[in-house]
């Protein structure tokens, strides 16, 4: 079945990230002056405002900083209910957002914060593979 | 150095428009313009002062608009749009430029048909067709929508972080309805204004349907219209009028974050920075406060914004209205009005915050519409809290009465 949730548009300054993708790579920006990895993709370093930054290969790896279980949702995400969004802290530094696989959205509390999570991909469409993150321990 | 701003200007009345809550069921239209224009009349006609006389305008995105309509050429525009909180900050702003000299009065203003045309958009994309920037295209993806989608997480992470639970965060949602009991134009007042109406108890915001876990539909503020005006003035002309001055003694203005991915700590707001300036401002701390206004979007947002104001040690916001003391003739009264959650919420709810704080140390205690009763407190000082966008961006104002 066709992907029916939104797809981003890919922006000027990201393409390396959706080639990652594609790979099955989780690339992300880091600053050559200080060093640290942010997230979001900014056009100026967020810490130490160099220009400097590259792409490189992350780990995959993180754990649940929080999440929550949305009940309702829009679009192509309505019939999906309920299921669990998240912040990630990735082993690199900063935090992404997800829809956490491998839990029960029914059952909330059996949800850990602090739980390890690797990185999974799905393919909207053909030059979109989106990131989403899946519980690694019981 | 900067200079220090404190009693430079007051606020010299309020007002709201006239239909506020659902007026579209009750056969209403009352377009966001009209509530604007609406509250800007009834406010001159309780200061007395003629729209004419007005010249600053500052609002969230509608100022030129505003100016227009009323006929004025301001010498100060301001539109700062930065969610509910905007209209502390253009109190901020409008206490500056009347420092600085540039204006003697301001008018700040607020109209939004929240309820009557939700859905309608207008939101305010910030990018232009065909550009995207980097925070949204890295999580439009993930089956987060609007506000309570975002704000669970915050709730999930304090109980994580302190021992919290649903239910201690469900008595903000109690009390807040019982101070809506006591105000007739609240739309929670009674049984009678509304089906889910009148009072209701743990137990209910507990099993009232789950909206994004842990929030209910009840830990969650009201979509409704609302329209609301002040206006400031300098000293001189504060003394003047038949309206009570409620001095601005401090003020204050910071952010964490746009979106919430940036938010570094999920138990925390700017409001910790934002109220210090304030407080440091007026040279009062948070122990001198008779009343607090807290912007509720959902009781998540009263619980950590009462510990960012330093009115309950943190990780314990929620005892304040757990134990009472938040509650009518409690220690300190909060959210008088019946806050967001059962009085009004337009979507940007910061205006309803300064109408209430007026109208409680103005010593009127009249909503300058309809001269409903409506004093609650003593109060002669109050702490003004507004929260905006996602946890994001706060503004604080102490207010003082003489």
């Amino acid at each position: 079945m066709a992907y029916d949730k939104p797809i981003p548009p890919h922006g000027q300054h990201t393409q390396p990230f959706w080639d990652g993708a594609k790979e099955g790579k989780l690339m992300l920006p880091r600053c050559t002056s200080c060093n640290r990895v942010h997230w979001y993709p900014r056009l100026i370093c967020p810490f130490c405002h160099s220009t400097d930054i590259e792409w490189i290969e992350g780990s995959g790896e993180g754990r649940i900083h929080t999440y929550a279980v949305q009940h309702r949702a829009f679009g192509g995400w309505a019939k999906e209910v309920p299921y669990v969004t998240a912040y990630i802290d990735l082993a690199e530094g900063d935090r992404m957002l997800t829809v956490l696989r491998g839990v029960d959205p029914n059952d909330p509390e059996s949800i850990k914060i602090g739980a390890r999570v690797t990185v999974e991909f799905e393919a909207a469409d053909e030059e979109t593979h989106i990131p989403f993150w899946r519980v690694a321990e019981g | 150095m900067a200079a220090n701003l404190s009693n430079a200007a007051a606020i010299v009345g309020a007002a709201e428009s006239n239909d506020i809550g659902y007026p579209s069921e009750r056969g209403l239209k009352v377009t966001s313009l009209q509530h604007h224009i609406e509250a800007i009349k009834n406010v001159t006609d309780l200061t007395g002062i003629p729209i004419s006389d007005i010249q600053g305008v500052f609002s969230a995105g509608w100022s030129s608009q505003l100016a227009e309509h009323l006929g004025l050429k301001p010498r100060y525009i301001d539109t700062t749009s930065v969610g509910g909180c905007s209209f502390q900050i253009l109190v901020h702003h409008a206490l500056s430029a009347i420092h600085a000299g540039i204006i003697d009065v301001a008018l700040v203003s607020h109209g939004q048909a929240g309820w009557s045309y939700r859905g309608a958009g207008g939101g305010g994309g910030r990018n232009v067709p065909g550009e995207i920037d980097p925070a949204t295209e890295m999580t439009m993806s993930y089956g987060v929508f609007g506000a309570p989608s975002n704000y669970a997480h915050a709730m999930r992470r304090h109980m994580h972080s302190f021992g919290t639970t649903p239910e201690d965060f469900a008595h903000v949602s109690v009390v807040t309805r019982q101070w809506a009991m006591l105000n007739p134009r609240a739309v929670m007042f009674s049984k009678e204004t509304n089906p889910y109406g009148g009072p209701i108890t743990v137990e209910d915001v507990m099993n009232a349907r789950l909206i994004a876990w842990p929030l209910t539909l009840y830990h969650c503020c009201l979509v409704t219209d609302h329209g609301g005006a002040v206006l400031v003035a300098r000293p001189e002309i504060a003394r003047s009028l038949r309206t009570n001055p409620v001095w601005i003694a401090g003020a204050g203005e910071s952010m964490g974050h746009s979106n919430m991915l940036e938010m570094e700590d999920f138990t925390a707001t700017s409001a910790s920075r934002s109220s210090a300036t304030a407080y440091e401002m007026a040279g009062l701390g948070p122990d001198d406060m008779e009343m607090a206004m807290i912007y509720d979007s959902f009781t998540i947002t009263a619980a950590i914004t009462a510990e960012m104001l330093g009115l309950a040690p943190r990780g314990q916001g929620h005892t304040l209205w757990k134990d009472g003391h938040a509650a009518p003739g409690g220690r300190l009264p909060i959210n008088t009005n019946g806050g967001g959650l059962s009085f009004n919420h337009s979507g940007m709810y910061g205006m309803q915050l300064l109408v209430e704080a007026y109208r409680q140390l103005s010593g009127t205690a009249e909503d300058g519409v309809n001269g409903i009763e409506g004093k609650q407190t003593n109060a002669r000082t109050c702490v003004v809290n507004g929260t905006g966008g996602t946890l994001s961006t706060t503004g604080t104002l102490v207010l003082t009465a003489d």
